[in-house]
């Protein structure tokens, strides 16, 4: 009987500064390969993973790297808390233990066909940066596709080595509360950027990670172009304790976000008292 | 299968036990009766309401290591020798089965499981026992003796004893009746509504309890059926062991839904303990089909601040019936 709460043993291969608060943590799994799942992926983008070290703790965090790779994942850390303290402070060689991939992910077969729509802000771009590289790998099977990035200034945007590569593929708009003198993107909440987004309504996704002031105020703006929050889908952040649904840390009402999320279309959790 | 146990003999069945294995039962110590590891000069005390902390604590530990991490080799620190509890109630019996459910959904609690698989349970009642109850072994009182009702492989083996023989005893003791909070919990659906129903039309009830609940989480520790978990790493000084320990949580704790970075999805009391609620009465209710309590009256006995759940549910239930009727 495999242990779910026995974490697997892993190492970091990779660190990085995203940002002054955030780094990023590519891990290898020190006895092979990640499983992959029926379609091909090591994780389904928005899915999540708890990343831990043995004597601080685990923490969960949606992988932002390219899914169909299997030797490693990478994860975009914002230090925040005793976890990420200790994450941080990790150098390469290092072990660190992983479990998951937990929960279901952005619903990629939903997806396809679709114009997309994909909304973040801050640290909320991992499971987004990892949903964009699912989408270019499959281009073809996509309409038009748009990413709106906010964040507080231009340096707390992340993954900015991506952004020319990603732009050959997909739309970016990228927008700041405080422009610096030379910033050429938007500036403002990613809300009021979506003007510049042209979709067929009927036939788009909209994918979304942040807190639920900006998924509220996503709804209410896509619902004025014609977007039903049924077809807008974001993933809802809580503690995590045991990732299998029992600890009752992240429910959400009814649901557990751990089990039946993090991904939920907005129509499943708009108004949910918890 | 069943067998005739003398009523006397009892305390001698406990003790016999434990002379191989470890045995918990119900005991008087210092005017409670409470559930303890027994030895020879125990005082057996099987005729209890209930006792203060629910044996769930046997396969559920109020706090227990899960995985030692010495020279980067992962143990997992359960591994646990046959025990048995005796004297369960049925109520408690019925919340162990409950919790089973629970920790056998998949993925299983193999931490769980594994101290569920060595242990024996010894239910003892008033009541006339049917089919299997969840026990290993039932004894039924009758008149001056007990019939000993085993339901497996375990039970099969105990009556092998020479304690029990084979026989028959009249019944002529008088049946208990269920209480009303029994008969409340009997309508689990009704339940689930009500208290959904009461979150936004009863609103004064959470305001107040909220400002009552004292937040200390003892309803949550006592209960025989809450299992709320956080799991801790300790590291010895020198930093050569590290523990991975797993512990008894509470959903009425303010920080119990509280992230890294400070924001905390459930800020207020009213908000917490409507959850402890929302989560025995209706998600439970949604998940495994039954509400997650048993009236065993612990909660209410235990509160420091005196809330009572039976007359919340019964005022719950009877708001609800009646914005329901139609008025003519």
């Amino acid at each position: 009987m495999e242990n779910a709460l026995l974490p697997k043993k892993a190492k970091l291969v990779k660190t990085e500064d995203l940002s002054p608060d955030v780094k990023l943590l590519r891990v290898r799994l020190e006895n092979g390969a990640f499983s992959k799942n029926d379609q091909g992926l090591a994780f389904n983008p928005g899915q999540f993973m708890l990343l831990g070290v043995w004597g601080y703790g685990e923490s969960p965090f949606g992988p932002s790297s390219y899914p169909y790779e299997a030797g490693f994942v990478d994860f975009g850390v914002r230090n925040v808390g005793v976890v990420t303290k200790h994450l941080h402070e990790l150098e390469v060689g290092d072990a660190v233990t992983l479990r998951g991939p937990f929960g279901n992910g952005y619903p990629l077969n939903l997806m396809e066909g679709k114009d997309i729509v994909m909304v973040t802000g801050g640290c909320g771009i991992p499971p987004i940066a990892s949903l964009i590289e699912y989408l270019i790998k499959n281009r073809k099977s996509f309409g038009k596709i748009y990413l709106i990035y906010g964040a507080a200034t231009p340096d707390n945007l992340l993954f900015r080595d991506s952004y020319s590569r990603w732009q050959k593929e997909i739309e970016v708009i990228l927008t700041v509360d405080k422009p610096i003198p030379g910033w050429k993107g938007c500036t403002g909440f990613v809300n009021a950027h979506l003007d510049k987004v042209k979709v067929n309504p009927s036939n788009t996704i909209v994918a979304a990670c942040g807190p639920s002031p900006m998924a509220a105020a996503l709804a209410k703006t896509l619902g004025e172009m014609g977007i039903p929050k049924r077809q807008f889908f974001v993933s809802e952040e809580r503690r995590m304790s045991c990732g299998i649904g029992r600890c009752q840390h992240c429910t959400c009402g009814d649901k557990y976000v751990c089990l039946d999320g993090p991904v939920f279309s907005y129509d499943q959790v708009e108004g949910v008292w918890d | 299968m069943a067998k005739i146990i003398p009523e006397k003999e009892i305390s001698s069945l406990a003790k016999s036990l434990a002379k191989t294995s470890t045995v918990y039962a119900p005991i008087s110590k210092n005017g409670e009766i409470l559930f303890d590891e027994i030895s020879d000069s125990s005082n057996l005390a099987l005729t209890y309401t209930q006792t203060p902390l629910p044996p769930k604590m046997y396969f559920l530990p109020a706090n227990e290591d899960l995985f030692k991490v010495t020279d980067d080799v992962v143990k997992e620190a359960v591994s646990p020798s046959p025990f048995v509890v005796f004297g369960l109630n049925l109520k408690d019996l019925s919340a162990i089965n409950y919790l089973d459910k629970i920790m056998k959904k998949e993925p299983e609690d193999s931490f769980y499981l594994q101290r569920r698989n060595a242990a024996t349970l010894i239910a003892i009642t008033e009541s006339t026992v049917g089919s299997h109850n969840g026990s290993d072994l039932t004894l039924e009182k009758r008149n001056g003796s007990y019939l000993a009702h085993s339901f497996t492989e375990k039970g099969n083996k105990l009556l092998e004893l020479t304690l029990f023989k084979e026989g028959f005893a009249e019944k002529k003791i008088e049946e208990p009746k269920p209480n009303h909070f029994d008969e409340l919990l009997l309508d689990s659906n009704l339940l689930a509504q009500a208290v959904e129903w009461s979150r936004e039309n009863s609103p004064g009830t959470w305001e107040a309890l909220g400002k009552i609940c004292l937040s200390c989480g003892i309803c949550t520790y006592v209960c025989p059926l809450c299992f709320c978990t956080s799991t801790e790493d300790k590291t010895s000084l020198d930093g050569s062991v590290c523990t991975r320990c797993r512990k008894w949580d509470a959903c009425t704790l303010p920080r119990f839904a509280q992230i890294a970075g400070g924001h905390n999805f459930r800020p207020t009391q009213k908000e917490r303990y409507y959850n402890w609620f929302y989560h025995k009465f209706v998600r439970g209710y949604k998940e495994f089909g039954q509400v997650q309590c048993v009236a065993c009256g612990r909660c209410q006995k235990y509160c420091p601040a005196g809330i009572d759940i039976e007359k919340i549910l019964t005022k719950l239930v009877d708001d609800y019936k009646n914005a329901h009727t139609k008025k003519p």
